[in-house]
């Protein structure tokens, strides 16, 4: 369970989150939606405690085991996507083999016997977001953090992508920001934050 | 022991990858190597071979040593938060981990730097080291001071709209009790004369307090 306590947030003089006391369950699928500008993304930066609240608590599980999959989340264009992989699932204590790979490829629909060692600059936006999704499942992260995560994927990646999400959300804290009906069809539970 | 092994995996795995990164761009080494060998090659022919006081070459080397890593280090977090991959690496490492991956990257490549001009230094300026393992000793706990303070100010300073300029003016006091003590050692080393160890456990103590407030403070930025 994610835990916001009495948490509250402004950029400037514009208030993004005043007091918000609530208890993210795990088991499912948490939409969060708003117009832009309610502060989304903003709200899973605070829940994985990439950022911090100007007041509050946002507690986390004790095992913090995050991973997420989000524009802002860049990979590094001068490694090649196994290499990306493999350091981001290293930094987590998980040695990857060829066949972990190749798997790990065939579920997130990019396929690492052809594509593995070339660079994520010559990447595609629809490629980058799968290499990012790949190295999310590579890390067996407790919590999912999702921003728009289907945004630049064709129809079989956002069909790959919504499977793994229904096959793992019984055993993740999975929170999806997003602002498309596809997404938000297989949340079970649906946080609207105000402008 | 297991979250040490995890950590101790982490900064491999964070030194290797941005050796990979450093390698294949080539542009920070090429910055660091051709300052260094613009500036002792420039100042070497303008002395057009007169002798040189040791106390002006030790510290011109230290000079050199400075401000061609000035020219590297500033962009160990400032390239990832450009590239926006800084936070992907702040959400999958430890923050411990990041500094003292990035501390040992720095510190390994102003290593190869010196490796490159010291020769060249030792040769256009036709010196002989006359205390050669004291002049190791001093560049190698010189350079992990280097390293610890430029990691840090780097840190502290990704996030300013002026950087570029903040970085040297920041590292420069930092770095000052260990280039003072340096310049002196290495000015022995070249000299012969009798030396004290104080200055390198000077140097030494003063590496240990900058990676400690290194440590202590990464978790605040």
């Amino acid at each position: 369970m994610i835990i916001f306590d009495d948490v509250s947030l402004s950029f400037g003089r514009h208030a993004l989150f005043k007091n918000i006391s609530l208890n993210l369950h795990g088991g499912q699928v948490i939409g969060i939606t708003g117009a832009n500008g309610a502060g989304k993304s903003t709200f899973l930066k605070l829940a994985g405690k990439i950022i911090r609240p100007d007041s509050g608590e946002v507690k986390l599980p004790a095992a913090k085991n995050i991973a997420a999959v989000s524009p802002e989340m860049k990979i590094y264009d001068n490694l090649t996507a196994e290499e990306n992989l493999f350091f981001f699932a290293k930094l987590r204590g998980k040695t990857l083999s060829t066949e972990n790979i190749f798997k790990l490829g065939g579920r997130v629909g990019l396929d690492f016997k052809t594509f593995g060692n070339v660079r994520a600059e010559n990447f595609s936006t629809g490629m980058r977001q799968r290499l990012k999704f790949a190295i999310l499942l590579s890390v067996d992260a407790d919590i999912w953090l999702l921003d728009e995560p289907t945004a630049n994927l064709d129809d079989d990646g956002r069909d790959k992508f919504f499977n793994e999400i229904q096959a793992a959300k019984s055993k993740k804290i999975i929170l999806l920001a997003t602002n498309d009906n596809a997404e938000e069809k297989i949340c079970d539970e649906i946080i609207q934050l105000p402008l | 022991m297991k979250l040490f092994s995890s950590r101790f995996e982490q900064v491999t795995a964070i030194v290797r990858k941005d050796f990979l990164i450093g390698l294949r761009r080539r542009a920070t080494f090429a910055a660091m190597m051709m300052f260094a060998l613009t500036a002792v090659a420039s100042l070497s022919l303008s002395t057009g071979g007169a002798f040189v006081e040791p106390k002006f070459l030790a510290a011109l080397l230290w000079v050199v040593i400075f401000f061609a890593a000035s020219a590297g280090i500033a962009g160990t977090f400032d390239d990832e938060a450009t590239a926006g991959t800084l936070q992907t690496l702040k959400l999958y490492a430890d923050a411990q981990a990041i500094l003292f991956g990035k501390m040992i990257y720095v510190f390994l490549s102003l290593t190869v730097l010196t490796i490159f001009i010291l020769p060249i230094f030792l040769i256009l300026f036709d010196v002989v080291v006359e205390r050669f393992f004291l002049l190791l000793a001093t560049i190698f706990f010189g350079l992990i001071g280097i390293a610890a303070a430029g990691t840090l100010t780097a840190a502290l300073t990704t996030s300013a709209t002026v950087r570029g300029g903040l970085f040297p003016i920041l590292l420069f006091p930092i770095t000052l009790p260990i280039f003072l003590p340096a310049i002196s050692l290495t000015e022995i080393s070249l000299t012969g004369d009798a030396f004290d160890m104080s200055s390198l456990v000077i140097i030494a103590t003063f590496d240990l307090i900058l990676i400690t407030a290194s440590s202590i403070l990464y978790d605040y930025l």
